[in-house]
């Protein structure tokens, strides 16, 4: 690396420089690692005393035994680098030759363990019982990944379409402009879109509008029945963030830099993730960070949004679920997030016959698909194994449905249990809550929406 | 009665029992095997005799004692171990206790705990100091130790002396190991030691029948290996060189590293980083004060609480002041560097395109 002062940012003069970071190359992967090191990497580092405990932690690990799915070992390149280059001993090791190589065969050997088998839902940097935060490393990590060439080819195609299309899926206006027509012609109502000044931008998931159109359905009722103003934004209707689970900062900018000129240009003051555990965490906290700027407005994930309604007195319901219901939190919502008590309050409000499972909240296991392990095809057996203790879960409590808040849980969750067949149905909240709104109530649109009234 | 018995009738689930039993082997360091070990040999243990003897002192470790959170006093001390002589804590009173005191070390001759807390006036020095029921304290410890297998010294008095050794000692006192020579003794200090400190260690003695292995302060490795400075949460403010100033500045308030208002976290050995105080509600630094090193031999005369451990506290040579410049400016030069290397990565980064990414499919 020249150490040249007159190399500068400018990306193209640094590879017309002659800089070594031409295409995605070695190099380049080692000196997206050396940019990710920090004080708190270096202390982590440090300070693991290898026990063992983010191996029990890990769903990849506990369900498959094998000792190289341990959170911290999936860190190997860059704490190899962090030794090599930021610590005395490692320097001096370096020196002397014996410290091994990071090589391109190191990083291909990891690839697998930093996409396939770790969904970044951070229960590892929960029991880390010296405070190490895992999966911010393995986030930093694929930094290093991405930019030597090392990410998974599902990850890749999902990024550049997100990019591209506006939706990783590679979905486009008009996809979701024929959902709209259905669930207007289905509810009655009309959905706002492009509404300029409006309190609230309502952004989806691919998924949801795909898999689960009943979402949005359920948002325009609930939102018509509590006088919600709100809106969908022709130029950014996607939450979901491909370049946070592909892992480069320089894709999830892009990705959030289009929702945040859509809610600018709108003038709204509040934007909903949907019901997608990293599109909330992508948008919600890493957004202002990838993008280096506060945002003028503020961000809710819908179930913050609805339970602050139900706490207003603005959701009047009827009628009670009776049959026994269970919930999977989103890693990213809960544990990452602390939204634990508003779905709970939501519940409350529909079933009669609700239990938690014995870890649920912060504690909660994943479902094994999130991070990107479920746009990821190769990793499809493990994303299965991992599902696994969910499914321990599941059976310890039999309840007749789960219900969830994440649409790529809900995909998983619906798919593990089929492949179990057991036949239990997952449900979405939101639409749970729609189901039982009290149908003959006067719209409440003329109630001054407080601002930001959710918090 | 076996001590698995005792605890049985009084209520202590099985359940609780082997979490606690698990909860020491992980605190000492043991092999997971050990909890299972730890719960057989409790288990089937007979209560043994423990002897405690309060000195000089204020009674603050028999507080911290009776605030130990797992297990607690009720069920593991009390209950599983005959305590036959406390001060404090015993129903008895003047020449009852006085013999409850012979009668247990006569009865288990060669096999009882002596547990001390506090000081004593040394061989030297006026008993008149100290005494209880008309014996000084010096012959008290002599004639207790005799028949003991093993003395724990409770709390930094007794282990190397505390406030009433400090400067200029007008009682002449000395820590428990300056008079007991022939039998083993463990320190376990601080002031007061953490609660689950002194269970662990009589744990590991019902367990084991040995005393656990010891630092050059004979002090139980398992609590006391690593420094407070190393498992200190604010660390990483520390390695980024953010410190607090003042009590009330900005760095306070955002929670920075305290070493500059006198934190003695990095010469201090001790567990209260990750066990913390209170069934882990906080610790010292966790409340904004920095650590004042209890643990330490002679905490009160190592200088000022407040004062900085960079700031000489007496007379060091220049070699040392030369020393140390050149390693403050080692360091410097190193995190130059190594900020340097960062640096350049950014500079040098080529930001990722979805063009780019996308000839890779």
């Amino acid at each position: 690396m020249s150490t040249d002062n007159t190399v500068t940012a400018n990306t193209a003069a640094a590879s017309e420089s002659g800089s070594a970071l031409g295409p995605f190359s070695l190099e380049r992967g080692l000196q997206a690692l050396r940019e990710e090191m920090d004080a708190p990497t270096a202390a982590f580092f440090s300070s693991c005393v290898h026990c063992g405990l983010c191996a029990q932690s890990c769903p990849f690990f506990v369900e498959t035994g094998d000792p190289k799915y341990t959170p911290i070992h999936k860190l190997e390149p860059l704490r190899r680098l962090w030794e090599q280059e930021f610590t005395l001993w490692g320097k001096l090791k370096a020196r002397l030759g014996f410290s091994q190589p990071i090589d391109d065969a190191l990083l291909e050997e990891w690839e697998p363990l930093l996409y396939d088998s770790c969904s970044m839902c951070g229960r590892c940097s929960l029991v880390c019982p010296v405070g190490n935060d895992i999966q911010a490393m393995v986030r930093k990590t694929r930094e290093g990944m991405v930019a030597s060439g090392h990410s998974p080819e599902g990850l890749i195609a999902a990024s550049v379409r997100a990019v591209n299309t506006g939706s990783p899926m590679g979905l486009q206006w008009k996809t979701l402009d024929v959902q709209i027509g259905h669930v207007e012609s289905a509810s009655g109502l009309t959905v706002p879109i492009d509404q300029a000044g409006a309190d609230y931008l309502v952004l989806l998931s691919s998924m949801e509008i795909i898999n689960f159109p009943e979402y949005l359905e359920a948002i325009a009722k609930i939102f018509a029945h509590a006088g919600v103003s709100w809106t969908l934004s022709k130029d950014c209707f996607e939450a979901t963030n491909a370049g946070v689970q592909i892992g480069s900062k320089d894709i999830a900018a892009v990705l959030v830099r289009r929702v945040v000129d859509a809610a600018v240009k709108l003038g709204v003051k509040n934007v909903i993730s949907p019901e997608c555990g990293h599109a909330y965490t992508g948008i919600r906290w890493e957004g202002p960070n990838v993008i280096g700027q506060r945002y003028p407005f503020k961000v809710f994930h819908i179930i913050e949004v609805l339970d602050q309604l139900r706490a207003d007195g603005r959701l009047r319901t009827e009628g009670m679920e009776t049959d026994r219901l269970s919930m999977h939190d989103p890693c990213n919502l809960a544990r990452k997030s602390g939204v634990i008590d508003e779905q709970r309050n939501l519940m409350k409000l529909v079933a009669e016959d609700f239990v938690d499972m014995k870890e649920h909240g912060k504690y909660q296991w994943c479902c094994g698909a999130g991070g990107g392990v479920s746009s990821n095809e190769r990793a499809e057996e493990l994303k299965m194994a991992a599902f696994r203790r969910k499914k321990a879960q599941i059976e310890e409590i039999r309840p007749d449905r789960l219900v969830t808040m994440c649409a790529t849980c809900r995909t998983q969750l619906e798919e593990g249990l089929e492949e179990y067949t057991m036949d239990i149905p997952v449900v979405g909240l939101t639409e749970m809550i729609a189901e039982h709104l009290v149908e003959d109530a006067p719209p409440t649109a003329a109630a001054p929406v407080k601002e930001g009234a959710p918090s | 009665m076996t001590l698995g018995e005792t605890l049985e009738r009084n209520g202590i689930s099985r359940r609780g029992f082997l979490k606690f039993c698990v909860t020491t082997a992980s605190l000492m360091a043991l092999p997971p095997t050990a909890a299972t070990a730890i719960a057989e040999a409790l288990a089937s243990a007979r209560r043994p005799s423990v002897i405690w003897l309060s000195f000089q002192e204020c009674t603050g470790c028999t507080e911290s004692l009776t605030r130990s959170f797992a297990p607690t006093l009720e069920n593991l001390i009390l209950e599983t171990i005959s305590l036959d002589y406390h001060h404090t804590l015993q129903a008895a009173a003047g020449e009852a206790a006085e013999l409850a005191r012979e009668q247990a070390m006569h009865a288990n001759e060669g096999k009882y705990l002596l547990v001390v807390d506090g000081s004593l006036p040394g061989p030297g020095s006026n008993p008149g100091y100290s005494t209880i029921a008309g014996i000084s304290n010096l012959q008290m410890l002599e004639e207790t130790v005799a028949g003991a297998a093993a003395v724990v010294a409770v709390g930094t008095c007794a282990a190397f002396g505390g406030l009433p050794v400090a400067d200029p000692n007008p009682t002449g006192a000395v820590p428990v190991s300056a008079v007991v020579r022939d039998k083993p003794v463990i320190n376990v200090s601080g002031c007061p030691p953490l609660p689950m400190v002194i269970t662990g260690v009589l744990a590991h003695y019902l367990t084991f029948g040995k005393l656990p292995e010891l630092d050059e302060y004979g002090r139980p490795l398992a609590f006391f290996g690593q420094s407070i400075h190393d498992r200190c949460y604010r660390r990483p403010f520390y390695d980024k060189g953010r410190f607090a100033e003042t009590f009330d500045d900005e760095g306070a308030k955002k929670g920075w590293c305290l070493y500059r208002l006198g934190c003695k976290g990095p010469m201090a050995y001790n567990a209260c980083a990750t066990m913390k105080w209170n069934g882990g509600t906080s610790w010292p630094i966790e409340s904004g004060h920095p650590c004042l090193g209890c643990s330490e031999p002679d905490f009160w005369d190592a200088g000022g609480f407040y004062k900085a451990l960079s700031v000489p506290t007496g007379n060091i040579g220049g070699t040392a002041a030369v020393a140390g410049l050149a390693g403050v400016a080692a360091g410097a030069v190193g995190g130059y560097l190594s900020g340097r290397a960062k640096k350049d990565a950014r500079t040098a980064h080529r930001q990722v395109t979805a063009d780019e990414l996308e000839q890779k499919l």
